[in-house]
C-alpha cells in the first residue's frame, strides 16, 4: 500500500487515518522516501528534516490513539512556501538574504496548522522574495515543472505546485500577491486559491506588497483545497487586515447549477494561445449545459492592470524590503566600513537581479518629482479597476477566464525580458488589486502541459468559487492528476 | 508623465552599489518597463485613489503588552551580536 500513498487526496488520507488502517507514519515515511527519489529531479523542496516529520508524525498517532485527534488534517503532511515562518524551520525566501535565517516563531497559519494536527512538512522553493512568475529567480536552487522537466513550474510559488504534481506532499501553503498561487497551479495541473484579502492573517508570511499579499491553499482538488483553507482561515489581531471568514465565506454555497457565470468581453482573444482559449471556452459551455447563466462581461479597463500592478506592488516592495540592512538579521556584508556603507554591501550582496530591479523600479516610483505621475497615478487606476470588477460581479456570481495566457514556457525563454513575464499575470492581477477571492482549476492540456481556468469572485464568496470548481472537477478527470516522473 | 531617471541617484536611495554593467542593463529594462506604464498616464482615472481594503475598517487589538521574542531569540538570528545585544560597525569615532 505504502508505495501508492502519494496519489492520494488529503480527504482520503485523513479518511484512511481516521478509520486505523493508515498512520501518520507510514504516510510520512513513504513521502520522505519518495522525496529522497524525487525532489532532485523536480526541486520542489530547498529543505527537508525527516526526523523531525516523522517526530511530528508519531505525535500525532499518538494523539489520534489517545482520543485527542485534532480534526481532518490530522496527521497529514502540509508542504510550505519558503516565506510563511515555521519556528525552528528555515525561513529563506529563496534569497541569499535570508540564507542563514532559521525562523524563531510560528506564523498565524503555522499556528492554525499545528491546531489542527497537521505535519509541517518542509520548506518549498519560490521565486526570491516572491518576485516571479516562474521560480528561475530563486537564488537556492532549480525548480522543474513536473509535467516536463525542460519548462518552467510558475511562480512564485513554484515549488508548491510542483511538489504536488510529483506527488511529493498531498498539500501545500503559496502566497499570492499578483497571480503566485494561481498561476504555478496551471502550468503544473493542480487547483490554487487566493482568498479574499483579509480572510487568512499574514502575521509571520514575509512582505513584499502589502496591500495585495495573501496565503493560501494549493492541493490536487478542490474538496482538497476547501479543507485545507478552512483550517487557515479565522481573525487574527496580529494583521490588521485579517477579519477571518465570515460565515458565508465557508459555509458550502446553494446548487452550483445555478450560479452566474460572467466572461469578461475580449479575454479569450489576443495574447491568449489557441489551445488555451479553447480550453476556457469549453469551460463556459460546459457550466451552461448545467444550466449556469452564462454571459459576458464588460471590463473596459482590464488593459490598466499590469502597468498598475508593477507602480503599486514595486513601490510597497521598495518600503518593505528596506528592512534588509544587514543589521537585526540575514546577510551581513564582511565589507569593512560605515553602517552606511555595511548596509549597501550587505543589500547588494544578498538581493539578487529581480529583486534589486523591482526595488529600484519602486524606489523610482516613489521618489519627488515622480510619485504623481506613477504612484498615485496608479492607486487611481486601482480604484477605477475595482470598481470595475464589483460593479460586474453586482450582476453575474463569478468571472471566468484563464488562469495563464499560454501554457509553461520553457527555462531561460523569458528570463532576459522581465516585461514579457510581468504579461504572464495579466488575469490573475485584478483580483489582487480588487481584493478578490480567485481560484485555478485544470481544466485540460494543451499537448502534455497542463491548462487551467480562473474563477473570480466578489469578497468572500470563496465557498462559490469552490463549489463552482467541484462542479467542473466532478464531470472531468483533472482532480488529483500526477505527472508520470 | 515623466520619463527620466537617474539610475545613481536610484541606486543610492536603495541603498544598492551597481556595477557598470548592471547600471546600463537596469537603465535598459526600466526604460523599457516604463514605457509600458505610459497606459496610465494617458487613462481617464478617477479623481480619488480609493481603498485597497475589501472592509473599510482596520482590524485594531487592544493596546495591552503580548508576547514578544526575547534578546536571546533576537541576538541568535542577529548577524552580529556581543553580550546580549546586537552589534553593528562603529557609528560614532572615539573622542580624541
Amino acid at each position: 500500500m505504502a508505495d501508492a500513498l502519494h496519489t492520494l487526496s488529503a480527504a482520503e488520507l485523513g479518511r484512511r487515518l481516521a478509520a486505523g488502517t493508515l498512520t501518520s507514519r507510514v504516510l510520512c515515511e513513504a513521502l520522505v522516501a519518495r522525496y529522497h527519489t524525487m525532489n532532485e529531479k523536480v526541486g520542489a523542496f530547498t529543505h527537508l528534516d525527516p526526523a523531525d516529520v516523522l517526530a511530528q508524525a508519531d505525535a500525532s498517532d499518538a494523539r489520534r490513539r489517545s482520543g485527542q485527534g485534532r480534526g481532518p488534517l490530522e496527521g497529514i503532511p502540509v508542504a510550505i512556501k519558503d516565506n510563511i515562518a515555521v519556528k525552528g524551520q528555515p525561513l529563506t525566501c529563496s534569497s541569499k538574504m535570508l540564507a542563514p535565517l532559521v525562523s524563531p516563531y510560528d506564523s498565524h497559519v503555522a499556528e492554525r496548522l499545528r491546531a489542527a494536527g497537521a505535519i509541517l512538512y518542509g520548506r518549498l522553493n519560490m521565486d526570491e522574495f516572491a518576485m516571479g512568475s516562474s521560480t528561475e529567480n530563486s537564488a537556492l536552487r532549480k525548480t522543474f515543472n513536473p509535467w516536463d522537466l525542460a519548462r518552467i513550474p510558475g511562480g512564485s510559488s513554484g515549488g508548491s505546485a510542483a511538489a504536488l504534481a510529483a506527488g511529493l506532499v498531498p498539500l501545500s501553503l503559496g502566497s499570492d500577491t499578483g497571480g503566485s498561487i494561481r498561476q504555478p497551479a496551471s502550468h503544473c495541473g493542480v487547483v490554487g486559491l487566493k482568498p479574499t484579502y483579509g480572510l487568512i492573517s499574514r502575521f509571520g508570511l514575509v512582505a513584499f506588497a502589502s496591500s495585495l499579499d495573501q496565503i493560501g491553499p494549493m492541493a490536487r482538488s478542490v474538496e482538497d483545497c476547501a479543507l485545507l483553507l478552512h483550517a487557515l482561515a479565522s481573525a487574527d489581531t496580529r494583521d490588521m487586515t485579517c477579519f477571518g471568514p465570515p460565515d458565508r465565506a465557508l459555509t458550502p454555497a446553494g446548487d452550483a447549477k445555478q450560479l452566474r457565470i460572467g466572461i469578461p468581453k475580449g479575454f479569450l482573444g489576443k495574447g491568449v494561445a489557441p489551445e488555451v482559449a479553447a480550453a476556457v471556452t469549453a469551460v463556459g459551455e460546459f457550466y451552461r449545459a448545467q444550466g449556469c447563466a452564462v454571459s459576458e462581461v464588460e471590463l473596459p479597463s482590464a488593459d490598466l492592470a499590469v502597468p498598475t500592478y508593477y507602480v503599486v506592488a514595486t513601490a510597497e516592495a521598495s518600503s518593505n524590503l528596506g528592512r534588509y540592512d544587514g543589521v537585526r538579521y540575514g546577510h551581513r556584508s564582511s565589507v569593512a566600513g560605515t553602517p552606511v556603507e555595511m548596509m549597501t554591501a550587505s543589500r547588494s550582496e544578498g538581493f539578487g537581479p529581480e529583486v534589486k530591479r523591482r526595488i529600484l523600479l519602486g524606489t523610482f516610483v516613489l521618489s519627488a518629482g515622480y510619485a504623481d505621475a506613477y504612484y498615485v497615478r496608479a492607486l487611481r487606476a486601482r480604484a477605477k479597476i475595482r470598481a470595475e470588477y464589483l460593479a460586474a460581479l453586482a450582476g453575474v456570481d463569478v468571472l471566468l477566464t484563464p488562469t495563464v495566457p499560454t501554457p509553461a514556457f520553457k527555462i531561460g525563454e523569458k528570463a532576459s525580458d522581465p516585461l514579457q513575464l510581468y504579461l504572464e499575470d495579466i488575469f490573475t492581477i485584478p483580483a489582487n488589486l480588487a481584493g478578490l477571492p480567485a481560484i485555478s482549476v485544470p481544466c485540460g492540456k494543451s499537448g502534455h502541459l497542463p491548462v487551467g481556468f480562473h474563477l473570480v469572485g466578489a469578497p468572500f464568496s470563496e465557498a462559490k468559487l469552490l463549489s463552482a470548481g467541484r462542479l467542473f472537477e466532478a464531470a472531468h478527470g483533472y482532480a488529483h492528476q500526477q505527472a508520470a516522473l | 508623465m515623466a520619463e527620466g531617471f537617474d539610475i545613481d541617484h536610484l541606486a543610492r536611495l536603495a541603498r544598492l552599489s551597481l556595477t557598470a554593467e548592471e547600471k546600463a542593463l537596469y537603465s535598459s529594462q526600466l526604460s523599457q518597463i516604463l514605457g509600458h506604464f505610459q497606459a496610465l498616464a494617458q487613462a481617464d482615472l478617477p479623481a480619488a485613489v480609493g481603498d485597497a481594503r475589501v472592509v473599510g475598517e482596520a482590524a485594531l487589538r487592544s493596546d495591552e503588552p503580548g508576547p514578544v521574542l526575547g534578546a536571546e531569540a533576537v541576538t541568535r538570528i542577529a548577524p552580529g551580536a556581543r553580550d546580549g545585544q546586537i552589534s553593528v560597525p562603529r557609528v560614532v569615532d572615539d573622542e580624541s
